[in-house]
């Protein structure tokens, strides 16, 4: 355990992870994975995990409440200060930058083609998301047999039907759900586990 | 829209929703029916997001500067900065209640639902740039590439962006 870190030396680590962190949410993770086990050895393997899963039920960037937990646990409310600043002063900067730019040049002809291409781009890269993030939860629902598959798919689908119908508010959409699929779950628990 | 209310909005989907583009559709409900953002400042931030360093959620912030400049990028850093201090609380609480399963489920639920809000969004930023034989081509051909799992998302956009310069 390192316990004499100082606040300069954790802020250059985590802004050098900030730095480096290109391409996207799992090779962040990975870099702050390396940092945190493999080189610094600030907690186990298992933590790690742990604190991943604990990550999942946290609102915002997931990545953002793992750096908070391992700041946490290296120096309170300070380490977790140093942390989030140390990671996203680089990465915030640097996108303000390019936004900057870009914005300078968006009403060009050249640029509007461009995204004319970029946008439908876009919208591929994010079907493949949409895909990861159903992927474990998919595989999750099989684990309760047909309820669970057909629960899991027709939660998508009536989302899908809300947001089209504009019934809802967003909002609205997402606790009704994690409503739906609570009450489900836990009916699903209680056959299974009465005789 | 002044930047009380913008900020507001900002805090509202980051707090209600998790991982990196779960703020999106909310975001995007919230905002584009008042004409305060358009659909084409959602997909340019989603672009500049996948290039620049740090997690895929600083999407956001590139957004809050399209949508009112410095201030608004400056907004949306303190927007994501917050909602990560709950896990605090999560930890605290991990010893001490026993995970039922209806919190289980709730959470799953959740998660569902944002992939069906998140699907009816992308389809709405792809009509809003135009649905035409062209633009599905090139939808089909990101999302193969990507797949492959050896295209870096900057080579992607950009032979898209050359792609879009020779056919549009």
């Amino acid at each position: 355990m390192t316990t004499n870190l100082s606040p300069l030396s954790l802020f250059r680590i985590w802004f050098s992870l900030g730095l480096q962190s290109f391409g996207g949410g799992s090779a962040t993770r990975y870099l702050i994975w390396q940092a945190a086990v493999e080189r610094y050895g600030w907690i186990s393997d298992e933590e790690f995990t742990r604190f991943w899963a604990m990550c999942q039920l946290t609102p915002g960037i997931n990545l953002l409440a793992l750096t908070t937990l391992i700041g946490w646990r290296l120096a309170g409310l300070a380490g977790v200060l140093v942390s989030l600043f140390g990671l996203l002063f680089p990465s915030i900067t640097i996108t303000m930058l390019i936004t900057a730019l870009y914005a300078y040049i968006r009403n060009s002809s050249l640029v509007q083609h461009a995204l004319q291409g970029i946008v439908p781009a876009t919208v591929g890269m994010g079907l493949i998301m949409v895909w990861r993030m159903f992927d474990p939860l998919w595989r999750e629902g099989r684990r309760d047999g047909q309820a669970g598959m057909g629960a899991t798919v027709a939660v998508v689908l009536l989302s899908i039907g809300l947001m089209t119908l504009h019934l809802l508010p967003v909002f609205g959409i997402l606790i009704g759900m994690g409503v739906v699929y609570g009450i489900f779950q836990w009916l699903l628990h209680r056959r299974s586990t009465t005789p | 829209m002044d930047l009380f209310t913008f900020l507001l909005y900002l805090l509202k989907s980051s707090f209600l929703s998790t991982g990196g583009t779960g703020n999106l559709p909310i975001l995007y409900a919230d905002l584009v029916p008042h004409g305060w953002a358009t659909e084409r400042q959602f997909a340019e931030a989603l672009a500049i997001g996948q290039v620049t360093p740090g997690p895929t959620g600083l999407w956001v912030i590139s957004f809050g500067y399209l949508v009112a400049h410095l201030p608004g990028g400056l907004l949306a850093a303190l927007a994501i900065s917050l909602p990560p201090f709950v896990v605090l609380g999560i930890l605290w609480l991990y010893n001490r209640i026993e995970r039922h399963p209806a919190v289980r489920g709730f959470v799953r639920g959740l998660g569902l639902a944002v992939i069906g809000i998140s699907l009816v969004t992308l389809l709405d930023i792809l009509r809003s740039s135009g649905v035409d034989l062209r633009s599905l081509l090139i939808v089909g051909a990101a999302l193969a590439l990507a797949l492959t799992n050896r295209a870096p998302v900057i080579v992607i956009l950009g032979l898209a962006a050359i792609v879009g310069i020779l056919v549009y």
